[in-house]
């Protein structure tokens, strides 16, 4: 399709300020923002987005310059090729330091104290964190949506799998899932007879392949059960073949790039590894694919129904205090990403959609003194926590080769086990030690630096040290802890003055106990592989945490959730099941904050389908 | 009937092969010059180039898929099957040839040249082929096979005889109750296996199938004439797309051919590397890395065009190997392209695109094939 050009997507501030047409206002144009926009475009409403990012990378070159910029970073941190901006700050894991308990860091964007500092984070820019996410989409099993019943832990969703069935389906189509069926019915994961996810499954690298045939076969015992071990296809948010039996045998087609000249269409997925942050032919979707839909649906009179306000950073939600709606939502406006200069509108809209992220969403209501009947906003902060165990396979292996993760072990996602201790799914790490040393940054220095090698020495002592590392990602459960929660408190405040996120988080002992268990886990695989084990936990990391005698680090996913969250009444929950505030009639909470749970699924497909029931509810709202 | 005109299906398959042929002599070209261009500049240019590289293999793709629905057999093995550059290529009355250059003014000029809409002159309306004799180290690319001098006047009169003969020897057929279209349909390749710049492939079945495959391949080269967008209106042909190169700006929806109303970009006109046109292997010295370079590259360029040739006879799943290949070539091409031509002075390397020699075959082959 051919995208919009630049300038006709975006709007002028003092024309949005001085409508009162919109249907919709939407903050952050993420996948939430983005599913909700086109659905309503569709339907023939108005929508205004609101981006605090400049809205550059929503052109070709424009996204180019991302990696451009990712390419020239000294550091690869999944933030490098995002510009800084002040004035729309984004937490950068490079940023962070060992912090003392009781001991406060204000110096990087989100507040963070001691003794546990988290490094999730969250993209800030046009396309949210799908512009640096890893694009894994696996779906939560059936008995996530009820831990409390089944397992006494964690809290029920107010809804049930079946219930969000076909909006899995929807976000499945709107990512273009690349999955095969038969290697997603694991674990009591069931699909109707006909469905085919629309692209095919990306195949398992050769990595994936190797550790398989080590452990495939084998098994391992928790609690008197026996849990078979294989490597399993991960679903991926990934361009790669269409599958002709999609929709009944119509099809699919995949969406391509961000472009407004059709200059690059379609990229098919080249296992370019560099997935995070930023996939180089735009294979990986992002939601300007979704966005790029959205801005080409026109209304009656030809005009264009879903607008781009870019700059534009929302700053208070405004309560009309008879009706308790919302009235209307104060936005600061930035000129230059340099420079704290703006000016300040206010944007009035039907309905109001909070779209920014967990942790921006729940900033913004509490900035905004929104504290809703059950005291809830900003608590059950989850994320998934990783343990990195990596380890050196006997043979070159191909590490470096595809995309950064195709397969893992995930039978362990579920199980009688969980009312003990939480479940994990391990992700194989195509792209090395990356994530846990720095590699293969941190080999090439040490070849050169430590051990004088250059030329052709250099060259094989680089494929011998690289081509062989495997990293075990274990992504653990967290479940919803009221104490861990984001706060703000004017005394930290942004170049803009408005108020930063506090983040207070401790990794629950549930999740500790699968953790120590993952090490465990962990060691028996390399075992069985032959590989040699390299893992090491350095108690001066800020991520160190200390269990039953043993020392961890543990990283965050970037997998927000729980900070408005859903429930069955204005007292248990912050939002009802379509993700609309209890408090506020005319005011959603959508994304991945109103997960009750998380499971051992990445979050974006599961939020992707709440947003498509929010969608229809908020449609039904306005007729 | 004119004596140019397709009458056998053997007739018709030559033609496809010659088709085939064309499509394949614009990517050496078009692949030369988009990996001479020096890395962070002309991000527009690369953008251009790569992606209509990319959608002439889907018309090398589209015309294997006829010939392979008429039971024919896509050879890209074939001795003569890449051109010899420079080669000359039909395009009115001026004739013009397509050569292995750098980026810049002069490729740009050849290649809007290549794509550009050839009408007829009133005076030379109905007046058949143009004769012209071909010196013989020059490779006439769409020419016709059994009248080797006589040319046509643009590629798409070259594509209208085709269409022609598929609709008069299917007419032929259908009224002997039969069909020239008796290809083995697994032969087909389809979008599962190729999607990529807006164009998407299609089996080709049948008169209506194949008629709409050739008008593909025209429209998305030169446009019909009638706009620059096909007819969905989402697809800029080439033509238009190299002279958003040359003009400086960018076609939008609504724009006449010729006044681009988009936003403005920007060519570096210097911004590639000085490669040395239509180098030969014997003109780089004997012993050197870049001659190595050079047979390497052709090596494993005919090795890319077996592995083709295979998958267009009934093993599609192998076009997924072509893709790491086609990585190989830009690792192999810029190794060629970023150093200095020994004893040229100012001059740096080029693939050569001589596959197995590159030579020249008199049309002896078909000859043998319509006598026997």
């Amino acid at each position: 399709m051919l995208f919009p050009l630049e300038s006709a997507i975006k709007a002028d501030a003092e024309t949005v300020a001085a409508s009162d047409e919109y249907d919709i206002v939407i903050v952050g144009s993420g996948i939430s923002g983005a599913i909700i926009a086109k659905q309503a475009a569709e339907a023939g409403k108005r929508v205004l987005i609101l981006e605090a990012g400049t809205g550059a990378n929503s052109t070709l070159a424009g996204y180019d310059n991302l990696l451009t910029t990712f390419y020239s970073a000294a550091s690869k941190d999944n933030q490098s090729p995002f510009p800084l901006n002040a004035n729309a700050a984004i937490p950068r894991s490079p940023q962070l330091r060992k912090l003392q308990a009781g001991e406060t860091d204000s110096s990087s964007y989100i507040v963070q104290s001691g003794p546990y500092v988290s490094d999730t984070t969250y993209t800030r820019i046009f396309g949210g964190t799908t512009m640096h996410w890893e694009a894994k989409t696996p779906r939560l099993l059936r008995s996530d949506f009820k831990t409390r019943t089944i397992f006494g832990q964690g809290l029920d969703w107010p809804l049930s799998f079946e219930e969000i069935e076909d909006d899995y389906r929807l976000a499945e189509r709107e990512i273009g899932v690349s999955a095969n069926v038969e290697d997603q019915q694991y674990l009591g994961q069931t699909f109707p007879g006909d469905y085919v996810y629309p692209m095919r499954g990306l195949p398992l690298s050769y990595l994936d392949q190797q550790v398989n045939k080590g452990i495939e076969g084998t098994s391992v015992e928790l609690y008197d059960k026996t849990y078979p071990l294989k490597v399993r296809p991960y679903p991926q948010g990934r361009n790669s073949i269409p599958n002709p039996a999609y929709d009944g045998g119509k099809g699919y087609r995949p969406i391509g790039a961000v472009d407004t000249h059709q200059v690059e269409e379609g990229g098919r997925c080249q296992g370019n590894t560099n997935c995070v942050p930023l996939c180089p032919v735009q294979a990986r979707y992002h939601s300007g694919k979704t966005l790029a839909k959205a801005f080409a649906v026109n209304g009656k009179r030809g005009e264009q129904l879903v607008e781009l306000l870019p700059q534009a950073v929302a700053s208070k939600v405004n309560i009309d205090p008879d009706s308790g709606k919302v009235r209307s939502l104060e936005v600061k406006i930035y000129k230059d990403p340099a420079s704290p200069a703006h000016e300040t509108i206010t944007v009035k809209g039907k309905v109001f959609v909070l779209a920014a992220g967990a942790i921006e969403t729940a900033r913004l209501m509490l900035a905004s003194g929104l504290r809703s009947t059950s005291g809830l906003v900003g608590r059950n902060l989850m994320d998934h926590a990783y343990l990195l165990n990596w380890a050196l396979m006997p043979e070159i292996c191909g590490t470096m080769r595809g995309t950064s993760s195709t397969g893992g072990i995930v039978d362990l996602r579920d199980g009688p086990f969980r009312e003990r201790q939480a479940a994990f799914a391990i992700d194989i790490h195509n792209d090395g030690w990356g994530w846990a040393t720095g590699a293969p940054t941190s080999d090439l220095l040490e070849l050169v630096d430590d051990r004088n090698l250059y030329g052709a020495d250099l060259r094989h002592g680089m494929i011998d040290q690289v081509s062989r590392q495997l990293l075990l990602a274990f992504m653990i459960e967290v479940m919803p802890l009221e104490s861990n929660r984001i706060a703000v408190d004017p005394q930290y405040t942004d170049a803009l003055g408005n108020m930063r996120p506090i983040l207070s988080f401790t990794v629950p002992e549930y999740t500790m106990k699968g953790a120590a268990y993952g090490r465990q886990f962990a060691r028996t695989v390399f075992a069985r592989l032959g590989a040699q084990d390299h893992t090491q936990y350095n108690p001066s990391d800020f991520g160190y945490v200390a269990y039953e005698g043993q020392g961890y680090a543990i990283r965050g996913g970037n997998h927000l959730a729980g900070t408005h969250i859903m429930g069955t009444t204005k007292t248990n929950s912050v939002v009802d099941k379509n993700q609309r505030s209890w408090d506020h009639e005319n005011l959603y909470l959508v994304g991945g904050g109103s997960m009750p749970t998380i499971g051992t699924a990445n979050v974006t497909l599961t939020l992707a389908a709440m947003c498509f029931r929010s969608g229809r509810d908020i449609l039904k709202s306005l007729h | 009937m004119d004596s140019s005109s397709i009458k056998t299906l053997d007739e018709l398959k030559e033609f496809l092969y010659r088709a085939m042929q064309l499509e394949h002599a614009t990517i050496p070209p078009y692949l030369t010059a988009l990996y001479s261009i020096k890395p962070g500049v002309n991000q527009d240019a690369t953008q251009v180039l790569r992606v209509i590289v990319v959608e002439e293999m889907l018309h090398l793709t589209i015309a294997a898929n006829i010939l392979n629905a008429i039971g024919g057999k896509p050879d890209l093995v074939r001795p003569d099957f890449v051109t010899s550059y420079p080669a000359s290529l039909p395009d009115g009355e001026t004739d013009f040839k397509v050569g292995i250059l750098a980026f810049g003014r002069e490729a740009l000029a050849t290649f809007l040249k290549i794509e550009r809409p050839a009408q007829r002159p009133e005076h030379l309306v109905g007046k058949g082929l143009i004769y012209r004799k071909t010196p013989p180290d020059i490779t006439a690319l769409a020419s016709h096979p059994m009248h080797e001098d006589l040319h046509f006047y643009s590629i798409g009169e070259f594509y209208s005889t085709i269409a022609e003969g598929i609709k008069y020897l299917e007419a032929e057929a259908h009224g002997a109750g039969t069909t020239i279209f008796t290809g083995d349909r697994s032969r087909q390749i389809t979008s599962e296996y190729y999607y990529s710049g807006g164009g998407e492939l299609f089996p080709v079945t049948d008169l209506k199938s194949a008629l709409e495959a050739i008008e593909l391949i025209i429209e998305q080269g030169e446009g019909d004439g009638g706009g620059i967008y096909d007819d969905n209106d989402h697809e800029l042909a080439h033509y238009y797309r190299f002279e958003e190169l040359v003009k400086g700006r960018y076609y939008q929806k609504g724009d006449q051919p010729g006044h681009p109303t988009g936003p403005q970009l920007q060519v570096d006109w210097e911004g590639a590397y000085p490669i040395k046109e239509n180098l030969k292997v014997g003109d780089i010295r004997e012993g050197s890395e870049l001659r190595e370079a050079a047979i390497a590259f052709n090596t494993r360029y005919g090795e890319f065009l077996r592995l083709l040739t295979r998958a267009y006879n009934g093993q599609p799943s192998l076009l997924l190997e072509a893709v790491p290949m086609m990585f190989e070539f830009r690792n192999m091409i810029l190794e060629l392209i970023r150093n200095p031509l020994p004893k040229h002075p100012g001059k740096n390397g080029s693939p050569t695109y001589e596959i197995q020699g590159g030579i020249k075959q008199p049309a002896v082959t078909w000859q043998a094939e319509v006598n026997a």
